[in-house]
């Protein structure tokens, strides 16, 4: 008994409000050093859900992602789409390094098809990383894909809508993401396991359209104000 | 030479019978479904006969189960006999409608005589659940005779084999009706009586072909028999006397059918990527399923796994009366390559094409996409979505050279409504398309909107603007 409960604390899956543990469970690192260390060096969970909560798209979301895609592809692991609401732009992806090979797109048709078809992925040993866009989800379909999320040993991103940040879920993590004022990328932890939610940061993101390093506009004349009505 | 002749005294009979679960007594009418031709054990312990009147039979047995012969269907499944046959010998005879002939002589050697020959032979009826009767003889006719009539020894001396034609009666022989009588009135018996009369005689008296067959029964003139070559395709069916109703009473019948296919691309050396089922209803269109798989398979488990995903999918439409399996396409089975020393690489390869084939065949294969990017100026045709299949690997030449692109690709440019935020890049003219009457003549710009999104937003020739993607 006393062997499950430690391992129960090893996993941080009893929350213990006062002290923090370094967890054990199995990672990967998201790539952005702020973001790492505001969840206490770890990353993305392995085995778990993560869910990504966002208004609209176009803010930087899928750049949070992408050098875990090319570290996972570029490994030969299978990356799957499942009904993304717009097209992943295939020469963007090339160029960011990530092997089109390794990237599958999934549409379903109903939300049985979907939680079958991402419970597949996520059971498999080919797949490094599920990113779907599950639309509306009652709170027994989370949990389910937590479960099969365990089963497996992948990283699952699920993207859903802000709204959903105050309810509960059982994913292991749980981001709330806004657009910045210098075309940065807002980061909420809303949850984590083994400690204390509520870590802020900020990432930037502005090289997704090669704005690094010019901050200010290369437009010389704005075009809106000469065709305006 | 030496021939060995399989008589299957009920081969429409067995075949029906090892496609079901359940052992009802069964019995084969004829076509016009008056009179019984076969009756399986079980019918005939409870006095069921071959010959016998059906409401006869139906009155002794009231749960009585029955078939109509069709004559093409036989001869599909004497077919299906040559088939596993040709596993052990080379040289085959099909004798419609119910034997088969096989050249034995020159496979003693590689089978260690003649009794492992018969042994291999009865085994392999054992194992597809066939009834036979076999016979050896010096001469395709002699074999055939003796097998006709049950008499058949595992022997390969003339001598014991021509006493045993002796004996038989001229009915056994099969010559036509009108030699049979003749050679009864002139007080000759059995096949030893005629074939103790003087050649030249019997051509004389009766006519040459008469002569002809019974040398040719002898041995003393050539018969000879074109050899049977099978077909480069695979195809099983299965009868049903009842009509099933449900996909679970499809899955036995399947099982079978799958491990012998499993057994026949192991012995061709082959895998396959697509099967065929057909179901036939009774008073329906038949239903034609494909089965893919995203990578050469051989194993029955995976292909029932699938089948059976998609039958899920695809509720029976009607009754089934019938079911097809077939496989045209074959492909070379592939040396295990690329394998590391623990065998991973190996594994995830398989691990890969079966979680496709279960996505496909549950999804549908449009369901699933792989991306590329194409060589065209014009955004919407930069990339183009290509059905999983074979795991291929395209090499790009240099994708930094790319020029840098959105993420995001909305599927028709959507109209921007309020005027962006902030304006940062642009404008990149993307002009093209006049050679296919896809013309696109745009100003890209990258603009924040005012709820933070990074857009890609173009304006076209008509002054419009439109958003075309996010800089997610």
């Amino acid at each position: 008994m006393s062997e499950l409960l430690n391992t129960l604390m090893q996993d941080a899956r009893v929350w213990q409000g006062h002290r923090h543990r370094r967890t054990t469970q199995p990672s990967e690192s998201t790539g952005y050093q702020v973001l790492d260390n505001q969840l206490g060096g770890i990353g993305w969970p392995r085995g778990a859900l993560s869910e990504c909560l966002l208004d609209a798209p176009g803010i930087g979301e899928l750049h949070l992602l992408l050098p875990l895609m090319q570290r996972l592809t570029q490994a030969g692991k299978t990356v799957f789409w499942l009904n993304p609401p717009h097209t992943p732009y295939a020469p963007a992806l090339a160029r960011e390094g990530v092997d089109l090979d390794q990237v599958v797109m999934i549409h379903t048709e109903d939300a049985g098809d979907l939680l079958w078809t991402l419970e597949n992925c996520l059971r498999s040993p080919v797949t490094g990383v599920v990113l779907a866009w599950p639309g509306k989800l009652a709170t027994r379909e989370v949990r389910r894909l937590q479960l099969a999320a365990e089963a497996g040993s992948n990283v699952c991103v699920l993207f859903r809508e802000r709204r959903y940040a105050e309810q509960n879920s059982p994913a292991a993590l749980r981001l709330e993401l806004t657009p910045g004022d210098h075309r940065d990328l807002k980061v909420n932890v809303i949850k984590r396991r083994g400690s204390w939610p509520g870590q802020r940061c900020s990432l930037a993101m502005a090289h997704r359209a090669d704005l690094a390093f010019r901050e200010a506009p290369r437009v010389v004349q704005v075009p809106w104000q000469h065709t305006q009505r | 030479m030496l021939w060995l002749y399989l008589h299957f005294p009920h081969l429409l009979l067995d075949h029906i019978r090892r496609n079901r679960e359940d052992s009802r007594p069964l019995v084969i009418v004829e076509g016009s479904g008056q009179r019984v031709i076969q009756a399986c054990p079980d019918a005939r312990d409870q006095g069921v006969r071959a010959g016998m009147r059906l409401k006869t039979a139906i009155n002794l047995v009231p749960e009585l189960g029955m078939v109509r012969a069709q004559p093409e269907q036989e001869a599909q499944i004497l077919e299906d006999q040559a088939r596993w046959l040709y596993r052990y010998a080379a040289h085959i005879v099909l004798e419609p409608p119910d034997g088969l002939l096989a050249e034995i002589g020159s496979l003693q050697k590689l089978y260690g005589g003649l009794p492992a020959v018969w042994q291999t032979v009865e085994q392999a009826l054992n194992e597809h659940r066939l009834t036979a009767w076999i016979a050896i003889g010096h001469t395709p006719l002699a074999a055939r005779l003796i097998a006709r009539a049950g008499k058949g020894e595992c022997t390969a001396d003339k001598g014991h084999i021509l006493r045993a034609l002796e004996t038989m009666p001229l009915v056994a022989a099969e010559f036509d009706g009108k030699t049979c009588t003749r050679l009864q009135r002139l007080g000759l018996n059995t096949l030893g009586e005629v074939f103790a009369l003087p050649a030249t005689e019997l051509a004389r008296r009766l006519s040459p072909e008469t002569l002809a067959r019974i040398q040719k029964i002898q041995g003393t003139r050539s018969d000879p028999q074109t050899p049977w070559q099978p077909p480069h395709s695979f195809r099983q069916q299965a009868d049903f006397i009842q009509e099933i109703e449900h996909t679970q009473g499809l899955l036995f019948p399947l099982q079978r059918m799958l491990s012998e296919l499993e057994d026949d691309l192991c012995w061709r050396q082959q895998d396959t990527d697509s099967l065929h089922l057909i179901l036939r209803h009774r008073h329906e269109e038949d239903t034609r399923l494909r089965i893919q798989t995203s990578g050469p398979e051989h194993r029955a488990e995976a292909f029932l796994n699938l089948i059976r995903l998609r039958l899920e999918q695809q509720p029976l439409r009607a009754p089934v009366v019938a079911l097809v399996l077939s496989v045209k396409r074959f492909l070379g089975r592939e040396a295990p390559t690329g394998q590391d020393l623990l065998g991973e690489s190996q594994d995830l390869n398989e691990a890969w094409h079966t979680l496709m084939s279960r996505l496909q065949a549950r999804l549908g294969e449009q369901s699933l996409k792989r991306l590329s990017p194409r060589a065209d100026h014009r955004p919407e045709r930069a990339w183009s979505a290509s059905e999983v299949q074979q795991k291929h690997k395209t090499r790009l030449a240099a994708p930094e050279h790319l020029p840098r692109r959105p993420l995001w690709l909305l599927q028709g440019p959507q109209p921007l409504t309020e005027p962006p935020a902030a304006w940062f890049a642009g404008p990149e003219r993307i002009s093209g398309g006049w050679w296919d009457g896809q013309r696109v003549h745009r100003d890209y710009y990258i603009a924040q909107l005012q709820s933070g999104q990074l857009a890609w937003v173009f304006r076209d020739v008509r002054e419009g603007w439109f958003i075309h993607g996010w800089f997610g």
